[in-house]
C-alpha cells in the first residue's frame, strides 16, 4: 500500500514549485496538476481496492517513528479511501474544468489547488487533533486563495467574509484542541477515543472542538458567510467548497462521532435538521442560481450531520445512508455548480438557455433528481433507510422534519427544473460549449446514475427491474429519430412487457391484472395515438415510457421499497409529460409538489409499518397494529395527492388541461388509477382492522364531496379540457367514495367504475383532444357546429358522454346501479344522495361538451375544418368497441370482479341468473335492457324516418329566430356561462376554498423565507456574531 | 491566592483574547479587523504557552546535562504546547498576511475599507 | 331463449291504453286551465285533431342527424320508461311490461335517455331558445332529483327493496298500507319534487311560453313535433305511475290507475293554475330548501 505521506509530499511539493516557477511554465501548469492529480486519484484507488476486497484491515501511519502526540499520525481505511476518492476525483475533474482557466492564470493557481486537495486528504486521513487544527487552517487558507480565482469586488468580498468567519472557527477548535490536551493528557483521537467512555472529559473542550467543526459545515443560521462565497466565487470554486471542502469536513466530525455521547448527539440532530429546514426555507425566495446552489449544499450538509447525530438509532445501515446521501449530494453538486459556470447565467429563469444543449438539460434533470432523492438515484435509497430506520426508533417528529425539509428542497428545485424546461430562451446570449468543461459534467452524470444502481443493487439484493429503465436510457439516446419510430418502439416494448407480466397477473391476482390492464394496454392505445404527430417529438417518449414503467413496476411490487420505487418513476415520468404542455410551467410545478408531499406521507407511513413489522413486504400493511389511524391516514392522503381528492385537488385541472392532446388521457384516464391501486392496496389492509372504518368513514365522505364540487365545478367551465379534467376529479370521487364503504358492492362500484373511467375518459380526452389540435382552441364557446366536418369525433363524444352519464343502456349505468344498492347495504345515505346529485349535475357539463363543441352554429373561422386524425380515431374507436361489449355483455366482466372482490368481502356479492343480476336489493339484466333499449329504438327511427324521410335539409341559418335571420354565428351559438341561473343559486359550493386556502400557504412560506433571509445582511462582522452566537446557544443547550 | 507567572499569562492571554474579540466585532475598518483578530490569536496562544507552563521545570532539550532522555518526563515542562504555539503562529502569519493581501484588494475595488460598504453578496 | 309474444302483445296493448289516456287527460287538464282562466278551452278531442294534424304536414325540414334523432331518443326514453315500468301488478302479472330487467334504478336513470337525446337534437336545430331552454331545464332537474333520490333512498330504507313491483305488492292491504300513510315525509318530498318534473308553473320556465317559446323543441315542427306530442303524453303517464306505484299503492285494474293517475296529474296542473312562474335560480334554490330538508328528514326516520 502506498503511504499517504506520498500524497503529502506530491501535493506540497508540487505547489510550491508550481508557486516558484517562472512565467513561461505557465501554459504546462495544467498539465502538471492534472497528472499530479491522476496520481492522487490512483493513491485513493490503490488504497480502495484491498480494503474492498477485504485484503487488509485500517492502518495506522506514524511520523518519525514516534507514537502520538510527538508525531503526525494518519489512518487509512475503507471509508478514508472512499472519501479519497471522490476528493481526488473531484480534483482531477475540477483541474479538466479549469484548464484553460489555470493556464491563463498565474502558475500558482493549479500549486493552491493542489494544495488544498492535498490538504483536504490529511483532513481525512489525520487522527491528530492538533493536527486537524493544522489542515483546517491551511484548507482555509487555500479556499480563500482560489476564491481569488475571479477578480470582481464579489469574489473579494465574499473570500474576506469567509477568513474572517473560518479565522473565529479554527480559533475555537483550537482552544478546544488545548483543553482537551489538558484535560486529557493526548492529542491522539484514537486515545481519546478509547478514553471516552471511561475517563469523562472536559464537556467545554469537546464542545468547543465539536462545535467548531459544525461551524465548519456552515450550520444554519451562522452560515451567511459560506452563502456569499457559493454566490460570489467562480461556480468552479463552489464545486469545490460543496463536493471537496465540506465532503473533507463531513468526514472529520464522522471521525469525532465515536466521542459523542447522547447529549453531543442531539447537539448534532438539532444543529443537522435546523440547518436542513432551514437552509432549504430560506432558499425558497432565491433566485440567483449559485446562491440557491449554496443553499440546497448547505441543507444537503446539515441532513448529513443529522445522520451523524442520529448514527447510534442507524445501526448497521448508518454507513450505506451516510455514503449514498453524500454521494447524491457530492456528484450533483458539483455537477450543478459546474453546469452554472458552462452556462454563465446567474438567474435561475435564465437557466433555460440548457436546452440550446439538451444533453446539459438532461444532466441538470438528474442532478435535480439525486438532490431531491428520486429513484434511481442513491439519494432515493439512502432516505429510504433513513427514514425505516429513524421510524423504527419511534422518531416520528424527526421523520416528519426530514420530509418536510425534503419537501421545501424539492419546492425550489422543481421549480428551477421548471424553469429550465419550458422559459424561453431566444433572448439570451450564447455560451461556449467547450469540452473540457462539458466532459466533468458528463462524467459526473453517469457516476450518480452508476452509483444509483449499486445502492439499489446493495438494498435489494437485485429484485429491481432495471430493464426498462436501460429502455429509457435507450430511446433518450435514440431521440433524434423520427417520432413514428419511437412512437413504434414504444407500443412494442410497452406490448412485450404486457405479454411478459399480463398471462401470469391473470392467474394470480386479479386486482393487479386489472389495472396492469388499464395501465399498459391503456398506454399502448393512446400511445397510438402519437403517430398522429410529425417530427421528432423530442423527449416524449423517454418521459412517457418512464411513467409507464412506474406504473408496472407498482403493479409488480412485492415490498414496500418497491413501490415506493416504482410510485417515484410514475411521478417523474408524469411530471415530465405534464410540463410538456405550452402553458403547463406552473401546473407541473403544482403537481409535482403535490405529488412529492403525497409520496412523503406515504413513505412515512411505510416507515411507521416498517417500524412495527420489521419488514418491508406491501402484506405487512394488513399486520400492522399499532399507529393504525396514523399509517392509514398518511396512506390516505399519500393515494389521494394521485386521485386528487377534495382539497388536494387543485392541481388537476391546470395539469391535464394544459397537457398536450394525447398526454391528457394518459394522466387523466391512466396515471390517476395509480392512485386508485394504492387506495386499493390500503383499502385491503384496513379492512383487516375493525378501527379503520372511522377513517373509510371520512374518505367516504371526501370521496362524495369531491364527486359533487368536481362535478359542479366541470359545469361552470369554458375550456373543454378544463371541463372534463374536473371531471376527472369528481369521477374518482366516487371511486374513493366506492371503495371507502369497504363492502363487496362498494368496490364493485368503485372497480366498475375505475374500468369504466378509463374507458370513456380516455375517448373523451382523446377526441376533444384531437378535436383542439384541429381548431386550435380549447374554448367552447369559440367553437360550435362541428358535427357536420367532424362526425367521427361527435359519435366518439357522444358514445363517452352516455357511457359517462350513467344513462342505460351504456356500461356506465353498471356503476350507478350498484351504487344504489351499495349504499343503502352500507347505510351511507346522505353521502349517497350527494353521490347520487353529482352525478345528475354531470348532465349539465356533458351536454355543455358535446353542445358547445358538435353542435349549434358552425363559426365562420371553422368551416373548412376537417374530421380528427385518423391516428386519433383508432385508438377512440377501439376504446369504444370496449364500452360496446361491456355494456352489452356487463357480465362479462362484472363476474371475474365478483370473484375477486369476494377473496376480500365474500358477503353481499351479486347472484347471477344468466344475464340478471341480483343484488340485495335490486336486479338488473344489462343485456336484456340493451336488447329492448336497441329493438325499441331501432323501431322508433324507422317509424320517424317513414313518416318524414323527405325532410328537406337546411342551411345554417335557417331557424325560427324570432322573424328576424340571424347574421353571425357568435351571437347565435348560446354556450357561454350557459349554467348562469345554477351558478347563482349554488355556485357558493364551488368557490375556490382550497385553492385560496393553498395560496395563502405559498404565500406564507414565501413570506416567512423572504423576512428570515434576511439575517444574512452581507456584513462580515455580523456573520462572526452569528457565529459567536450560535457557539453559544448551544452551549447553553448543551449545559441545561 | 498567589500570583505566580503563569497566572498573570493566563489572565493577560483571556484579556487579550477579549479585546481581539471586542476590535473584531465592534470596529468598522477592515484593517482594525484584522488587526484585533491577530490580537485575539495572540492571545490564544498567550493562553496555551501559560497552560503548558510547569512550575520549576526547564524547557525541554534534551541537553544530555539537566535534562537527559531519562528524566525527561520529571525535569522538563510538557513540549507539546510549545510546539502546538509555534505552529499556531506561523498559521496565525499565513492567515493574517492573506487577510491583508484581501484588504488590499477590496481596497483597490471600492476605494476604502469600511466593511459596511462590502454587503453586495447578501440574502 | 324463447320469445314471447303474449307478454308483448299485452305491453303493446298498454301502450296503446296509456297513449290515449294521456292524450285525453292532457285535453281535460287544458280544459281546467281554460276555465279557470275563464276562457272555454279546447274539446276534449283536441289532442288527436293536434297529432293528426301534425304527422300530416308534408312541408319538413331538418338541420341534421342529430337534429332528427332527437325526438327518435325523446320517444324511446318515454315508451322505455314505459316499458321498464310495471303498469299494473295483478295476479297474472301480464301487465309488467319488462320491469323485470331492472329495478327502480333503472328508471331513475333512463328517464335522462330522452332528455339527453332530446337535448342534442334540439342543440343541433342551432335556435339559441333551445339552447337556453335545456340550460334551464338541466338545471332545474338536477335540483328536482334531490328530493326525489333521497325520497326513493327513503323507500328503499323502509321496504329493503328497489324493485318496483315489491314496492307495489308492500303496500297492498288497505289504503293505510300505503307509502302515503306509511312514509308521509317522502311522499311530500317526493310530490313536490314532481311538481319540477312535470314541468307546470311555477316550473315552466323550461318551455317559458312567453319568454323562449315553447324552449328546446322550438325548431320542431310537423312529425317531429307530432312525434313529441306522442310521447309527451305517453311520459306523463308513466311519470303519474310511477309516483303511483311508489307512493300511492299501485294499482290493480286500469280503472284504478286512471283515477290515480289522473289526480296525480291533476295535483301538478293545481298549483300551476295557483302559482306565477319561478326564475331559474328560484327554482334551483326552492328545491334545495324544504324538499331537501323533507327528504333528509326522511331518511333519519327509517335510519
Amino acid at each position: 500500500m502506498v503511504s499517504p505521506f506520498y500524497l503529502l509530499g506530491v501535493g506540497l511539493g508540487l505547489g510550491f514549485l508550481l508557486g516558484l516557477t517562472g512565467k513561461n511554465s505557465k501554459k504546462y501548469t495544467s498539465a502538471i496538476t492534472f497528472v499530479a492529480f491522476a496520481f492522487f486519484v490512483f493513491f485513493s484507488i490503490s488504497w480502495l481496492i484491498p480494503f474492498a476486497l477485504k485484503q487488509v484491515t485500517e492502518t495506522l501511519i506514524y511520523t518519525a517513528g514516534f507514537l502520538p502526540p510527538f508525531s503526525i499520525s494518519l489512518s487509512v481505511g475503507f471509508y478514508e479511501a472512499v472519501f479519497s476518492l471522490m476528493i481526488n476525483s473531484l480534483g482531477l475533474l475540477s483541474i479538466l474544468f479549469l484548464w484553460k482557466k489555470i493556464n491563463s492564470e498565474s502558475n500558482a493557481l493549479g500549486g493552491i489547488i493542489l494544495v488544498l486537495f492535498m490538504t483536504l486528504n490529511m483532513l481525512v486521513f489525520a487522527r491528530d487533533i492538533f493536527n486537524i487544527f493544522v489542515w483546517l487552517e491551511i484548507a482555509a487558507i487555500s479556499t480563500s486563495g482560489i476564491i481569488l480565482l475571479d477578480k470582481n469586488k464579489f469574489s473579494y468580498s465574499a473570500g474576506f467574509k469567509y477568513l474572517l468567519a473560518s479565522s473565529i472557527i479554527s480559533s475555537l477548535y483550537l482552544i478546544g484542541v488545548v483543553l482537551v490536551y489538558f484535560t486529557n493528557g493526548t492529542l491522539f483521537l484514537n486515545d481519546l477515543i478509547t478514553n471516552a467512555s471511561g475517563v469523562t472529559m472536559s464537556v467545554t473542550a469537546v464542545f468547543l472542538m465539536l462545535i467548531a467543526i459544525v461551524l465548519e459545515l456552515k450550520p444554519f443560521p451562522a452560515n451567511g458567510w459560506a452563502l456569499d462565497v457559493y454566490e460570489g466565487a467562480n461556480p468552479a470554486i463552489g464545486a469545490i467548497m460543496s463536493g471537496g471542502v465540506a465532503t473533507a469536513s463531513l468526514f472529520l466530525l464522522y471521525k469525532f462521532s465515536p466521542l459523542l455521547d447522547n447529549k453531543f448527539s442531539y447537539l448534532f440532530v438539532i444543529a443537522g435538521l435546523l440547518t436542513f429546514v432551514g437552509s432549504n426555507l430560506f432558499g425558497i425566495k432565491q433566485d440567483k442560481a449559485n446562491r440557491l446552489l449554496g443553499y440546497s449544499s448547505i441543507g444537503q450538509i446539515g441532513l448529513l450531520v443529522a445522520i451523524i447525530g442520529f448514527r447510534p438509532f442507524l445501526g448497521d445501515k448508518f454507513e450505506f445512508i451516510a455514503i449514498t446521501i453524500l454521494v447524491s449530494h457530492f456528484l450533483a453538486k458539483a455537477g450543478l455548480f459546474w453546469l452554472s459556470d458552462v452556462i454563465k447565467q446567474d438567474n435561475i429563469k435564465n437557466w433555460s438557455v440548457l436546452r440550446r444543449k439538451p444533453l446539459l438539460l438532461v444532466l441538470f434533470g438528474i442532478f435535480v433528481f439525486s438532490l431531491i432523492g428520486l429513484p434511481p438515484f442513491p439519494s432515493f435509497f439512502g432516505k429510504w433507510e433513513l427514514i425505516m430506520m429513524l421510524s423504527g426508533g419511534y422518531k416520528f417528529a424527526v421523520v416528519t422534519i426530514i420530509l418536510v425539509g425534503s419537501f421545501i428542497e424539492a419546492i425550489y428545485l422543481f421549480r428551477w427544473l421548471g424553469y429550465a424546461i419550458k422559459l424561453d430562451f431566444s433572448e439570451l446570449p450564447e455560451y461556449k460549449f467547450e469540452l473540457n468543461k462539458i466532459i466533468p459534467v458528463v462524467i459526473f452524470g453517469a457516476l450518480v446514475l452508476g452509483a444509483g444502481y449499486y445502492a439499489g443493487n446493495l438494498i435489494c439484493l437485485k429484485t429491481l427491474n432495471y430493464i426498462p429503465l436501460a429502455f429509457i436510457v435507450l430511446l433518450y439516446f435514440i431521440d433524434s429519430l423520427p417520432a413514428y419510430i419511437k412512437n413504434t418502439l414504444s407500443i412494442l416494448a410497452l406490448g412485450y412487457y404486457s405479454y411478459l407480466i399480463l398471462p401470469n397477473l391473470y392467474e394470480t391476482d386479479m386486482l393487479r391484472f386489472i389495472f396492469a390492464v388499464i395501465f399498459l394496454i391503456g398506454g399502448i392505445i393512446t400511445l397510438v395515438a402519437g403517430y398522429a404527430y410529425k417530427g421528432k417529438r423530442q423527449g416524449f417518449y423517454p418521459v412517457a415510457l418512464l411513467m409507464y414503467v412506474g406504473l408496472a413496476l407498482i403493479i409488480q411490487a412485492q415490498t414496500t421499497l418497491e413501490f415506493f420505487f416504482g410510485w417515484e418513476l410514475m411521478t417523474a415520468g408524469s411530471y415530465f409529460l405534464i410540463i410538456r404542455g405550452k402553458k403547463s410551467i406552473e401546473h407541473g410545478l403544482s403537481y409535482i409538489l403535490f405529488s412529492i408531499g403525497g409520496a412523503y406521507a406515504i413513505l412515512a407511513a411505510f416507515g411507521l409499518i416498517y417500524a412495527e413489522t420489521s419488514d418491508i413486504l406491501l402484506s405487512s400493511l394488513s399486520v400492522a397494529t399499532q399507529n393504525i389511524t396514523l399509517i392509514f391516514s398518511l396512506l390516505a392522503i399519500g393515494f389521494m395527492t394521485k386521485t386528487a381528492s377534495l382539497g388536494l385537488h387543485i392541481w388537476l385541472p391546470g395539469a391535464h388541461a394544459e397537457a398536450e392532446s394525447d398526454v391528457s388521457p394518459m394522466v387523466s384516464a391512466i396515471l390517476l388509477k395509480a392512485g386508485v391501486f394504492g387506495l386499493f392496496i390500503l383499502m385491503i389492509a384496513m379492512g383487516h382492522n375493525p378501527e379503520a372504518e372511522q377513517i373509510g368513514l371520512i374518505l367516504g365522505w371526501i370521496g362524495a364531496l369531491t364527486a359533487l364540487v368536481g362535478n359542479l365545478a366541470a359545469a361552470f367551465q369554458e375550456d373543454a379540457k378544463r371541463l372534463l379534467a374536473y371531471s376527472s376529479i369528481s369521477q374518482l370521487g366516487y371511486i374513493l367514495f366506492g371503495l371507502a364503504m369497504m363492502t363487496h358492492l362498494g368496490w364493485m362500484s368503485a372497480m366498475v367504475y375505475s374500468i369504466n373511467h378509463f374507458l370513456y375518459k380516455s375517448i373523451l380526452f382523446l377526441t376533444i383532444g384531437a378535436v383542439v389540435l384541429k381548431v386550435g382552441t380549447h374554448d367552447m364557446y369559440k367553437m360550435g357546429g362541428l358535427i357536420k366536418n367532424m362526425p367521427l369525433a361527435f359519435i366518439a363524444v357522444l358514445i363517452g358522454i352516455i357511457a359517462l352519464s350513467g344513462v342505460p343502456p351504456l356500461s356506465g349505468f353498471a356503476g350507478k346501479w350498484l351504487f344504489y344498492n351499495a349504499i343503502i347495504d352500507k347505510h351511507w345515505y346522505f353521502q349517497g344522495a350527494i353521490v347520487f346529485f353529482s352525478g345528475i349535475v354531470a348532465f349539465l357539463y356533458l351536454f355543455k361538451l358535446i353542445y358547445s363543441v358538435f353542435l349549434g352554429q358552425l363559426k365562420d373561422n371553422l368551416r373548412k375544418v376537417k374530421d380528427i386524425s385518423v391516428w386519433f380515431a383508432i385508438p377512440i374507436y377501439i376504446l369504444i368497441i370496449g364500452i360496446m361489449i361491456i355494456s352489452a355483455k356487463p357480465e362479462l366482466y362484472l363476474k371475474p370482479l365478483g370473484t375477486m372482490i369476494s377473496g376480500f368481502y365474500p358477503n353481499g356479492e351479486l347472484s347471477w341468473t344468466g344475464g340478471l343480476a341480483n343484488a340485495p336489493y335490486g336486479y338488473w339484466n344489462g343485456s336484456g335492457v340493451m336488447i329492448t333499449i336497441g329493438i325499441m329504438f331501432s323501431l322508433l327511427f324507422l317509424w320517424l324516418w317513414s313518416l318524414s324521410r323527405k325532410a328537406q335539409k337546411v342551411k345554417q341559418f335557417n331557424i325560427v329566430y324570432a322573424a328576424e335571420a340571424p347574421q353571425r354565428p357568435e351571437t347565435t351559438h348560446i354556450s357561454y356561462n350557459i349554467y348562469a341561473g345554477y351558478y347563482k343559486s349554488i355556485g357558493w359550493i364551488v368557490a375556490p376554498i382550497f385553492e385560496k386556502f393553498w395560496s395563502t400557504m405559498t404565500e406564507w412560506i414565501h413570506s416567512v423565507s423572504d423576512f428570515g433571509r434576511r439575517i444574512y445582511n452581507g456584513n462580515g462582522q455580523y456573520y462572526m456574531t452569528h457565529i459567536l452566537i450560535y457557539m453559544l446557544a448551544f452551549y447553553f443547550i448543551l449545559m441545561h | 491566592m498567589t500570583i505566580t507567572i503563569d497566572k498573570i499569562a493566563l489572565f493577560l492571554g483571556i484579556v487579550l483574547m477579549l479585546i481581539g474579540l471586542y476590535g473584531a466585532f465592534s470596529l468598522k475598518s477592515i484593517i482594525r479587523i484584522i488587526l484585533s483578530l491577530s490580537i485575539f490569536d495572540t492571545g490564544i496562544n498567550v493562553l496555551i504557552v501559560s497552560l503548558g507552563y510547569l512550575k520549576g521545570r526547564t524547557a525541554p532539550i534534551i541537553d544530555g546535562d539537566k535534562v537527559t532522555v531519562e528524566n525527561i518526563f520529571n525535569v522538563a515542562i510538557d513540549p507539546v504546547p510549545q510546539a502546538l504555539v509555534l505552529t499556531a503562529i506561523v498559521i496565525g502569519f499565513g492567515v493574517t498576511a492573506l487577510m491583508l493581501v484581501y484588504a488590499l484588494k477590496l481596497y483597490q475595488s471600492k476605494k476604502t475599507l469600511d466593511i459596511n460598504q462590502f454587503s453586495d453578496l447578501k440574502w | 331463449m324463447e320469445f314471447d309474444f303474449k307478454k308483448l302483445g299485452f305491453t303493446l296493448l298498454g301502450l296503446l291504453i296509456v297513449l290515449n289516456w294521456g292524450l285525453l287527460m292532457s285535453a281535460i287538464m287544458r280544459k281546467i286551465n281554460a276555465r279557470v282562466a275563464k276562457r272555454y278551452g279546447i274539446p276534449w278531442y283536441q289532442p288527436w285533431v293536434d297529432l293528426v294534424k301534425n304527422y300530416a304536414i308534408r312541408s319538413q325540414i331538418t338541420h341534421g342527424i342529430m337534429f332528427y334523432l332527437g325526438p327518435v331518443f325523446r320517444f324511446s326514453g318515454g315508451v322505455g320508461l314505459f316499458l321498464f315500468m310495471p303498469m299494473l301488478i295483478t295476479a297474472g302479472g301480464q301487465w309488467t311490461n319488462y320491469s323485470f330487467q331492472g329495478d327502480l334504478v333503472l328508471i331513475l336513470y333512463f328517464q335522462f335517455f330522452g332528455m339527453l337525446g332530446m337535448a342534442l337534437g334540439a342543440g343541433e336545430g342551432g335556435h339559441p331558445y333551445s339552447a337556453i331552454g335545456i340550460s334551464r331545464g338541466l338545471s332545474q332537474f338536477t335540483a328536482i332529483e334531490v328530493p326525489m333520490t333521497l325520497a326513493v333512498i327513503s323507500l328503499a330504507i323502509q321496504y329493503q327493496t328497489l324493485s318496483i313491483a315489491d314496492i307495489v305488492k308492500a303496500q297492498q292491504g288497505g289504503i293505510m298500507n300505503w307509502t302515503m300513510w306509511t312514509n308521509p315525509v317522502a311522499t311530500i318530498a317526493a310530490m313536490l319534487s314532481l311538481l319540477g318534473a312535470l314541468a307546470h308553473a311555477p316550473f315552466n320556465l323550461v318551455r317559458a311560453p312567453n319568454e323562449i317559446p315553447i324552449g328546446p323543441p322550438t325548431e320542431y315542427h310537423s312529425t317531429f313535433l307530432g312525434v313529441l306530442q306522442t310521447n309527451a303524453a305517453v311520459l306523463h303517464v308513466v311519470e303519474a305511475a310511477l309516483f303511483m306505484n311508489l307512493f300511492f299503492g299501485g294499482a290493480s285494474n286500469w280503472f284504478e290507475f286512471i283515477v290515480k293517475t289522473f289526480l296525480i296529474y291533476f295535483w301538478s296542473v293545481f298549483v300551476g293554475t295557483v302559482f306565477p312562474r319561478y326564475r331559474i335560480e328560484h327554482s334551483v334554490s326552492w328545491f334545495l330548501k324544504v324538499p331537501l330538508v323533507l327528504g333528509i328528514i326522511a331518511i333519519i326516520i327509517f335510519m
